[in-house]
């Protein structure tokens, strides 16, 4: 069976978690079959989602849990952690 | 059947008389709920699955449509594409269809719902204001619920255009060659829809009240874009009446238009520069065509409303280095960023109790420096082509200025250490729009090249009234007494200094004010391009002597009733046409 898989990451854009990098995520995490989530603190949403994504409302500085389960799910983790890296492309 | 009116905000002048066409009228109607049976419930799935998918195929088309220009656009579009594709949102439609056996319009309004329920407890404004994406997305989506075609695309015939909003992707959706004229339930005087009707040159309403409740689609309607106001089923007399008015300001627009590139000049010699206020880059176009002199005041907000983060300096330099070489030879005045107050950027919070008092313009600029340094490089950037001018708004008093100018020394300090090339001797200016600058003008007159003076900022805070307050606005009085002395004191203490004074509020447009601005021998106004032909026309027929005559009088004057009082005569006087269709000061 396949393993849950988990990798920790922090919000380092200046504008936090708003429209338009939900909208890359969730775009990214489409591309697999893992079902894939993030967490933030009590929280809970779907990364394939971009409104559940929003629903969680972290700013710059937020620690995420990002949580994948599927046959692709280390190739899913470590392409969105890329995104959040490379700052969704802001303040660069 | 008796005719009925319907009042908004004329944004856009003319007459259009025609048929009522309604975009999206779902939006008015709001959704039923229906029951449905089992049996019927695949069918509804189906009904809202496809509604989805013809969505999303609709957005996608639009969002391939979008010109290289409107680029700033697409990322509201991008992101009600990514709504629409979620799936988590849709299956949660229809498992209320499956669950509640319900039709697939209200269980779509359940989902809609249940996200403003979850966004609602968001602390961050900006967070909570994409509740409305949500709610447009969705809109598309009932759209092609409530029935075949109900975009723009399914207008036949010529209409007028009625709809509760026009957002962004609508307007370049639109079939312009199709559309006389529109109204809106939503928007202000400064709305995306009110730039667009203008340099379109339709006429235009907003923010009507009652706009869907109870006009039947297909109807014939008079749109008067000069007072706000639409006639329903209009009787006899009034379609006599307003296709006699149609054909007149038709009449005067061809007369106007054809005089509209010879100078601003008196009969008697006195010469003004009639320059345009834009917004939009396409808006140059249309400054040309109406015989501007140039941008008095190119507002920079643009490039910073309507959009997720700041934009860089490489996006600011070339869009003002565009403006600048397209405006070459003629002036360009570019304002540096004045948000705040109606104009709040989306990482803005928009907590202030009182934002007109609050954190805007020049001192938003000042916190930030980080925004101001990268505009005030692009402006620098751009200064070597054309014919740029940097203005700064909302400057408070002496100390301000310094701190300032001191900062903007530094900025170009920094460039010159880069060995980035700009224009050392960029004419340098300031807006002249808050009461304690007004009063300290001759100050201020010897720390920079020149003057404007925004009167709709200045006549809010001088009168202390809230224009957009319905209760008080009619204490929005131009000519007060305390109006004029001030725009006289402001125009004397920067010729004392020997530099020049524009005029860019909305007085500047105004036909009846004119004269008086003329006797006070302001050097430049800058006016909506629109706007500028029939003032140009004015300025060609007065004398300086009756200008001269008429401030005479109103400086004299103590009350706003007797200054209103003798410009409507000189103007009733000398030129009878604007009066007809200008009303701004006969209404009272």
């Amino acid at each position: 069976m396949d393993e849950v898989q988990e990798k920790i990451i922090r919000v380092g854009n200046s504008l936090g978690l708003h429209a338009r990098p939900a909208g890359k995520i969730s775009q990214e995490a489409q591309r697999y079959a893992a079902s894939i989530t993030v967490h933030s603190c009590d929280m809970e949403a779907d990364a394939k989602s971009i409104l559940d994504l929003l629903t969680l409302a972290a700013p710059q500085g937020t620690e995420l849990i990002l949580r994948a389960h599927g046959p692709d799910a280390a190739d899913a983790l470590s392409s969105l952690s890329k995104l959040f890296e490379d700052m969704f492309g802001e303040d660069r | 059947m008796a005719s009925r009116t319907l009042f908004g905000i004329p944004v856009s002048a003319g007459i259009a008389i025609g048929r009522a066409y309604y975009l999206n009228k779902n939006h008015f109607s709001g959704t039923v709920r229906q029951t449905v049976s089992d049996a019927d419930v695949p069918f509804e799935i189906e009904r809202l699955n496809r509604a989805f998918d013809a969505a999303l195929h609709d957005l996608e088309r639009i969002l391939s449509l979008v010109p290289e220009d409107l680029k700033e656009h697409s990322a509201i579009i991008e992101s009600h594409l990514m709504m629409l594709r979620d799936q988590k949102f849709r299956k949660r439609a229809l498992d209320h269809i499956a669950l509640t056996k319900i039709n697939a319009e209200w269980s779509l309004e359940r989902a809609v719902g249940d996200v403003q329920e979850i966004f609602a407890s968001i602390a961050d404004e900006y967070l909570r204001q994409r509740m409305q994406d949500v709610r447009l997305v969705a809109e598309r989506v009932l759209g092609k619920l409530v029935g075949g075609e109900s975009g723009h695309q399914a207008i036949k015939h010529r209409a007028i255009l009625l709809a509760h909003d026009l957002s962004p992707a609508d307007t370049i959706e639109l079939d312009v060659n199709k559309i006389m004229a529109f109204a809106t339930a939503q928007g202000g005087k400064t709305s995306h829809a009110g730039i667009l009707a203008r340099s379109l040159q339709i006429p235009a309403v907003v923010g009507m009240e009652g706009l869907g409740d109870d006009l039947a689609e297909g109807g014939i309607i008079i749109l008067d874009g000069f007072h706000g106001r639409i006639i329903i089923d209009p009787d006899e007399d009034e379609l006599a009446r307003y296709t006699d008015l149609q054909a007149q300001f038709e009449g005067y627009q061809a007369t106007i238009m054809r005089s509209c590139h010879l100078p601003a000049e008196t009969i008697d010699g006195y010469r003004v520069q009639v320059l345009a206020n834009i917004e939009l880059f396409e808006e140059v176009v249309a400054v040309n065509d109406n015989g501007g002199e140039g941008i008095g005041l190119f507002r920079s907000e643009y490039s910073y409303l309507n959009r997720d983060g700041m934009p860089t300096e490489d996006e600011l330099t070339e869009i003002y280095m565009d403006m600048a070489s397209l405006v070459a030879p003629k002036k360009l005045v570019i304002r540096t960023l004045d948000v705040g107050a109606d104009k709040l950027m989306r990482m803005q919070s928009s907590a202030e109790s009182n934002p007109a008092l609050g954190l805007r313009a020049i001192r938003y600029c000042l916190k930030h420096r980080d925004v101001f340094r990268t505009q005030l490089r692009a402006i620098l950037k751009a200064s070597v082509l054309g014919n740029v001018s940097i203005m700064f708004p909302m400057i408070s008093g002496l100390q301000e200025l310094v701190e300032v100018k001191k900062f903007y020394r530094e900025v170009q300090e920094e460039m010159h250490a880069e060995g980035i090339c700009f224009r050392e001797d960029m004419p340098m200016g300031i807006m002249i729009e808050v009461p304690s600058a007004v009063i300290t003008a001759d100050f201020l007159a010897r720390e920079v090249d020149f003057f404007s003076i925004g009167t709709n900022d200045l006549i809010q805070y001088s009168l202390g009234i809230d224009r957009t307050n319905k209760d008080v606005s009619y204490l929005y009085q131009p000519l007060h007494p305390a109006i004029v002395r001030s725009l006289k004191w402001v125009v004397d203490s920067a010729h004392r200094a020997g530099i020049e004074v524009c005029l860019c509020g909305e007085l500047a447009a105004d036909p009846f004010c004119i004269p008086v601005l003329m006797g006070m021998q302001v050097d430049s106004i800058s006016l909506g391009p629109q706007s500028i032909p029939g003032i140009k026309r004015i300025v060609r027929q007065a004398s300086m002597e009756e200008c001269n005559a008429l401030l005479k009088q109103v400086m004299a004057s103590h009350s706003v009733a007797r200054n209103n009082k003798l410009v409507r005569e000189m103007i009733f006087r000398r030129f009878p046409e604007e009066l007809m269709f200008y009303s701004s000061l006969v209404d009272d």
